[in-house]
């Protein structure tokens, strides 16, 4: 979840001794990976699910990282049902508590919880790429190139590592060349490699303090046909934190 | 009922004027709810409907004040014969000219919840007030959380507000000292607790100290003086332990807390769980617990053993109760599951499922049943009531 608000959407200029070199599939994955990580962050967004019926769930939250998205914390503003749950995820995501201000509990959640969806959203919190995740669960391959929302993209292939627990069974991914923004990820099933399950699209792109970052996210879910859209209303990037807020005080604030 | 409804809306006007002037929050719920039960071939009926007003203020960056107001009013069927429940040897405990008693009323209520202050200093959180204490890292049972019992079908429903002066005082990033006070009408008598909790790799733990005077009656005397039955309040102590962390890909949690008794027999809790979310949005979770106070033979459950029960003086009657849930997210909008409580030193058990829809963004609808498969005087038996509760739930 916090990738999404901070570091998800965002993604440095290509350093230019870069250009012209022949990237592999690691190269590229690596560098998304690197850029997804800002060193920190503050952002604002909200979260509409279109459910299959056409109605329509939002969700308003801020969210803060620090040391390259290794700290997160999440608390929800809207709606009133949600109002106060908070989420803080350290050490790249591997350790997560969960805030419930009704009753006034810290819940610590095994990382299998990361399989599970975001407020109903057509997101799970493993979709938001916590950690290495890319890195660590996959191995790339480079495809042809390919145009892609109209950007020149690299295509890669990301196929799950034997013995991880992610929940597909590989990626496509095409990434901007100019930026290395994933424009475009396809996430297939986890028993079968052939059947699409999601699409995920980033666009209206803007460089904020120098920093590309897609200001809109789409996923839709192929099965059940629905969809769910991030929008980021206000983004701040390298600011100072305290380590404090990154604690079950600062989680209980 | 008039005149706490004028001053709950001019309260909320009040408020809601001020909150505009002012960083006071005004939020909170109204929830609508029906319980029925079928208690001796006839479905019985109970309605209640809750307003809850919850403001929140930050004053300064470092004093928070927060409070509710509950208002909950009940219809249908709301007085409860307990003695329809039990069996008639347990029944013969009664004593005599006190069978009025034992019918459990459910009357109109308001109170104010929850009302604290909260001073946040760097090195230091200072809480004042009615506020809830939440403690250990079992779902159902709270072995170390002598303040509450929670509703063995309704589990993370909230828990009452409590008098108290807490302490948090953080050492390092990863350990907090906790010590709180909560007023009785002695010094000796008052609720203290101390709890140091850190966490070590993937893993929290924490390790409790309290003591409190724990209030039992004795349901098989009647006082017609004060027209209440007898109390037995003895001191208790405990000392518990509690973890929770990731282990072989599983969520797992503990707790466990020995109590030293100064009136009765020692006795010692003991909670394990895990969990797990499969790659197909399927949540599953199994807790067991154990509470040596609880009997091994149903036959043995006498009329304290029910009402400490009913009342939510002891957590349970039966030693062993094991709890199973399994939920999965069917739409979007729409998840159902399925629970089971068994109590294993009985061998009976009752199957609750559950949905949760969304109507809106701020309408949920929960519901459940529960059906008990138990003989009569165990503690799931089908004559305790099988039934259900719908609840709508609007949030402002």
């Amino acid at each position: 979840m916090n990738k999404i608000i901070t570091s998800g959407f965002i993604v440095l200029f290509l350093v230019p001794a870069l250009c012209g070199q022949e990237l592999t599939g690691e190269d590229i994955v690596q560098k998304v990976n690197d850029l997804f990580n800002v060193e920190s962050g503050y952002a604002k967004a909200k979260m509409t699910i279109m459910t299959t019926s056409g109605q329509k769930r939002t969700f308003v939250y801020e969210s803060w990282s620090k040391n390259k998205g290794e700290k997160n914390l999440v608390r929800y503003l809207e709606p009133g049902r949600v109002k106060g749950q908070a989420t803080l995820m350290l050490n790249n995501a591997d350790d997560i508590w969960m805030y419930f201000p009704r009753t006034q509990r810290v819940r610590k959640l095994a990382s299998h919880a990361k399989k599970q969806k975001m407020q109903g959203s057509d997101f799970s919190y493993e979709d938001m790429g916590s950690g290495d995740a890319f890195i660590n669960d996959f191995s790339p391959k480079r495809l042809k190139d390919e145009k892609m929302e109209g950007y020149d993209c690299y295509k890669l292939e990301l196929t799950r590592k034997p013995d991880t627990d992610v929940s597909y069974s590989r990626l496509i991914m095409w990434v901007i060349k100019e930026s290395f923004v994933p424009v475009v990820i396809d996430y297939y099933d986890e028993d079968d490699p052939a059947l699409q399950e999601k699409r995920l699209v980033e666009s209206d792109i803007r460089v904020i303090d120098n920093i590309p970052t897609a200001m809109k996210v789409v996923m839709h879910n192929k099965n059940d046909n629905t969809q769910t859209e991030l929008e980021l209303l206000e983004v701040r990037y390298n600011i100072t934190l305290a380590d404090s807020m990154f604690t079950e005080r600062g989680l209980k604030k | 009922m008039k005149k706490w409804l004028a001053v709950l809306v001019f309260l909320s006007l009040s408020l809601s004027a001020h909150a505009a002037q002012d960083s006071i929050e005004l939020f909170g719920y109204f929830e609508s709810q029906a319980m029925g039960a079928d208690i001796k071939n006839e479905f019985l009926l109970l309605y209640s409907n809750k307003l809850r007003v919850d403001l929140k203020s930050s004053l300064s960056e470092k004093v928070t004040f927060a409070a509710n107001f509950d208002y909950i009013t009940f219809h249908g069927k709301t007085e409860w014969n307990i003695l329809d429940f039990l069996r008639s040897d347990v029944i013969a405990e009664v004593p005599a000219g006190a069978e009025s008693f034992f019918v459990l009323p459910f009357s109109d209520r308001h109170f104010l919840d929850n009302a604290y202050l909260k001073l946040s200093f760097k090195s230091f959180d200072l809480t004042v007030g009615k506020q809830q204490i939440s403690l250990g890292t079992g779902y159902v049972w709270n072995p170390t959380d002598v303040f509450n019992i929670k509703e063995l079908f309704d589990p993370t429903y909230e828990q009452p507000g409590y008098n108290a002066l807490r302490l948090d005082i953080p050492l390092g990033s990863t350990y907090t000292l906790t010590t709180l006070f909560s007023p009785e009408d002695t010094w000796k008598n008052s609720a203290k607790l101390i709890q140091i909790k850190g966490r070590i790799s993937h893993f929290d733990y924490s390790l409790t100290g309290i003591e409190k005077v724990w209030r039992f009656h004795d349901y098989t005397q009647f006082d017609f003086v004060n027209m209440n039955f007898l109390e037995l309040p003895g001191k208790r102590k405990l000392l518990g332990a509690s973890t929770a962390g990731e282990l072989l890909g599983l969520g797992v949690w503990a707790e466990y807390a020995y109590n030293w008794m100064e009136n009765s027999e020692d006795f010692y809790e003991l909670v394990v769980g895990t969990d797990y979310t499969f790659n197909f949005q399927t949540y599953m979770m199994i807790e067991y617990y154990r509470n040596t106070l609880g009997k091994t033979d149903y036959e043995q459950y006498n009329l304290n053993d029910w009402m400490r029960m009913i009342a939510l003086e002891q957590k349970a009657i039966s030693r062993d109760q094991i709890y199973v849930f399994i939920q999965h997210p069917v739409a979007d909008l729409l998840s159902v599951g399925i629970s089971t409580i068994c109590s294993i030193s009985d061998n009976s058990f009752a199957l609750v499922p559950t949905l949760n829809y969304s109507l809106s963004d701020n309408v949920e609808v929960f519901a459940y049943l529960n059906i008990n498969f138990g003989k009569e005087g165990k503690v799931f038996a089908k004559n305790m009531g099988n039934g259900g509760v719908i609840r709508a739930r609007v949030y402002f």
